[in-house]
């Protein structure tokens, strides 16, 4: 028995990345409790400090091959340390833009943003190397319940709460239906663990029931389409920093997780779930498009484009092959500073002016051309221009989708990239071509949502010419 | 008697016995009515205001923090039923675990949860 | 007494969908919230029986069981503070109070 509890603790040597981001979120709450009035901005560099400190940490685990710990329960490789990392750097990213939003208007509650986004992230790190639905069910609900807290944080705010209550009892809602899903999976292959699932998965109907209804629960967290109601009404809602972080870290992982748990539990029936997302995938790309056009508000406008992101994304998932993870993961990386360029400029001028409307930004070029610059970057990114980072992460997910003979899928998803580039230049043609009485005055952005803004803008411009990123993501990565 | 042929003796005895001491008592009893004897019982004090109160808001953080705490030692029952087989590894396992929950009713205290308003 | 497994899966299997009906329908926010803990205690049960009836000899299903409940309890919290914040900010928790955000 003791040699068992050896091996046991054993396990954490490899748990790195958790254990540090424990470390910083035990270090992050005793700061808030006892820094007091006084120390609330030191708190800030002290949170921010000590999470870069950890994401810098985080690029020196190496494993080499897979490794797993307790029995299987915990499973990690390169791949899923770079995942990590990248979760970290979008997490430092958001920390940057909403640096200004705790200073002022959250003045009171930084620490508690602080410490629940930490927390999340910390749920999503357990999502992604999970190797048992126990360790996936806990990660997930660790992701998301303190999101719904954060979902809520302007407590005077009416369309917060308003958000925060769709957010949560959608969340409970489709996690009680995964978990039916899960109950079923248990009772008809006799293990949580996913390989030995994937054996004792022979295709019975009940056994697909179960995969259905798992399939319904990660659609939930990702947004996609049928189950994708409660987006935008809590993109909308909550504050933006939290949109930003919602919108793509949220997003990212449980892709992740989703394209993992494919690979290893159900593998052996490809052909099932296959169909089902093929499907899933069109109504995304399509309905995210067209509700997108007819937006007004710049929140939810980026809210109906995520979801039809998400569809590009399941894209790499549904081809099953090591190709379809290194674009899969390529995409979420390049998607992270693309996104968070445009949430970066709309929660600078939210802050400061409190406008998030589309007409609201007619003009922009004329009083701030910099930050109409960078959305345009981004806008052209989103939409998959070829200079910009994003075409070629589209391309990439193309080229693993028709690698598995997906011509049809590829065909429409390309028909939507037109469609979506229309309603991106929208933005752009508001800010540099429609003319306002009263634009948007010049506004001063602070130090920190500068360098964050200015991290994006690189990633923009240049990610897409440095092959080695990809080249290192096809080493690492794993098929069926 | 088999046992069935009991229970239904048994059932039927209960039904009538209960019945009919309900009867007799609505037959014999004297009857009278005031509007005194409509109001709510509260100690022989006349009540004042409405009995339809509502409870103060304020209960609601102790009630959650209650929940939390008590469900959260859920997790020591299977801890408790190996414990000597699992030795101080265990322990030390389930003494961080204590610690983490500790530090959530630390927090919860400073930020002033704890005080009654 | 020896109940067959069927019997427990048509009990959590009727109790999923009264929880999912509930979600659907009703119109209180504490009611949907009430609507969730019926399915995640069909949930349970479907874990619970499996283990028992199934797979005695791991402890696998009990322990998700022990999970389960444990994140409902968590979830539940936070829940209802959500709930208390929608009704100290519009004095009303219907679900037609919560569609203020449309384009």
């Amino acid at each position: 028995m003791i040699e068992t509890l050896k091996d046991y603790y054993s396990g954490f040597a490899i748990m790195n990345q958790e254990l540090t981001l424990v470390l910083v979120l035990i270090f992050v709450l005793l700061a808030d409790l006892f820094l007091g009035e006084k120390g609330k901005k030191n708190l800030q560099f002290a949170a921010i400090g000590s999470f870069a400190l950890a994401t810098i940490s985080g690029f020196t685990v190496s494993f080499g091959g897979s490794q797993e710990a307790f029995a299987g329960m915990y499973v990690t490789s390169d791949m899923h340390v770079l995942v990590k990392n990248i979760l970290n750097i979008g997490t430092l990213l958001v920390f940057f833009f909403a640096h200004y939003w705790n200073k002022n208007e959250n003045r009171n509650q930084s620490g508690e943003f602080y410490f629940l986004t930490l927390s999340t992230l910390l749920g999503m790190y357990l999502m992604v190397s999970s190797g048992n639905f126990i360790l996936f069910y806990i990660g997930l609900e660790t992701a998301s319940i303190p999101m719904a807290a954060l979902v809520a944080f302007n407590k005077k705010n009416r369309d917060s709460a308003e958000a925060a209550a769709k957010y949560i009892l959608t969340a409970a809602f489709s996690s009680g239906v995964m978990l039916f899903g899960i109950s079923l999976i248990y009772g008809s292959c006799g293990s949580l663990y996913f390989d030995e699932v994937a054996n004792a998965f022979q295709g019975l109907p009940v056994q697909i029931l179960a995969m259905v209804f798992f399939m319904a629960g990660m659609g939930f967290k990702i947004s996609l389409v049928p189950f994708h109601l409660w987006t935008a009404d809590t993109y909308q809602g909550a504050p933006t920093s939290v949109t930003a972080y919602l919108s793509v870290m949220s997003k990212g992982a449980a892709a992740f997780t989703f394209l993992c748990i494919l690979f290893k539990a159900f593998h052996n029936y490809p052909e099932i779930w296959q169909n089902i997302l093929w499907w899933i995938i069109v109504v995304t790309i399509t309905v995210g498009n067209l509700f997108a056009i007819r937006q007004k508000n710049l929140k939810r406008f980026l809210a109906f484009s995520s979801i039809s992101q998400a569809g590009y994304i399941m894209l790499g998932v549904i081809s099953g092959s090591p190709l379809g993870m290194t674009s899969t993961v390529y995409y979420i990386f390049i998607y992270l500073f693309t996104n968070l360029a445009a949430f970066g400029i709309i929660s600078n001028i939210e802050n400061q002016t409190g406008k998030v409307g589309m007409d609201d930004y007619n003009g922009l070029y004329g009083t701030n051309p910099k930050s109409a610059f960078i959305m345009t970057l981004a806008m052209f990114s989103l939409g998959g221009i070829p200079p910009f980072a994003g075409f070629f992460s589209k391309f990439f997910i193309f080229a693993a989708a028709a690698e598995q003979g997906q011509y049809l899928l590829v065909f429409i998803a390309l028909l939507n990239t037109i469609i979506s580039l229309y309603y991106y230049l929208l933005v752009v043609k508001a800010m540099f071509i429609n003319k306002s009485e009263n634009p948007i005055p010049t506004i001063k952005s602070d130090n920190m949502s500068i360098i964050g803004l200015g991290i994006c803008t690189i990633g923009i411009l240049i990610l897409g010419f440095i092959s080695p990123i990809y080249e290192y993501m096809t080493s690492i990565s794993f098929g069926m | 008697m088999s046992s069935g042929e009991i229970f239904i003796v048994v059932f039927i005895t209960a039904i009538i016995l209960v019945s009919a001491a309900l009867v007799i008592a609505m037959l014999i009893s004297p009857r009278s009515t005031n509007e005194q004897k409509g109001e709510p019982y509260e100690c022989g004090i006349p009540t004042r205001g409405t009995s339809w109160m509502q409870f103060k808001i304020g209960y609601y953080l102790f009630a959650i923090l209650f929940l939390m705490f008590d469900v959260e030692t859920v997790l020591l029952f299977p801890w408790a039923v190996i414990m000597k087989s699992l030795g101080v590894m265990g322990l030390c396992s389930v003494l961080f675990f204590l610690f983490i929950l500790v530090l959530g009713l630390a927090y919860a205290w400073k930020k002033g949860a704890l005080e009654w308003k | 007494m020896n109940v067959p497994v069927e019997f427990y899966l048509v009990l959590s299997t009727l109790l999923f969908f009264i929880g999912v009906y509930g979600f659907i329908v009703r119109k209180n926010l504490i009611g949907i919230l009430m609507s969730i803990e019926l399915i995640l205690n069909a949930v349970n049960i479907n874990f619970v029986v499996f283990n028992r009836f199934l797979f005695p000899e791991k402890l696998e299903g009990y322990m998700y069981g022990l999970f389960v409940i444990i994140v409902a309890a968590a979830e539940t919290a936070v829940a209802i503070a959500i709930i208390i914040n929608v009704y100290r900010n519009m004095k009303n928790i219907d679900v037609d109070s919560i569609k203020e955000l449309k384009n």
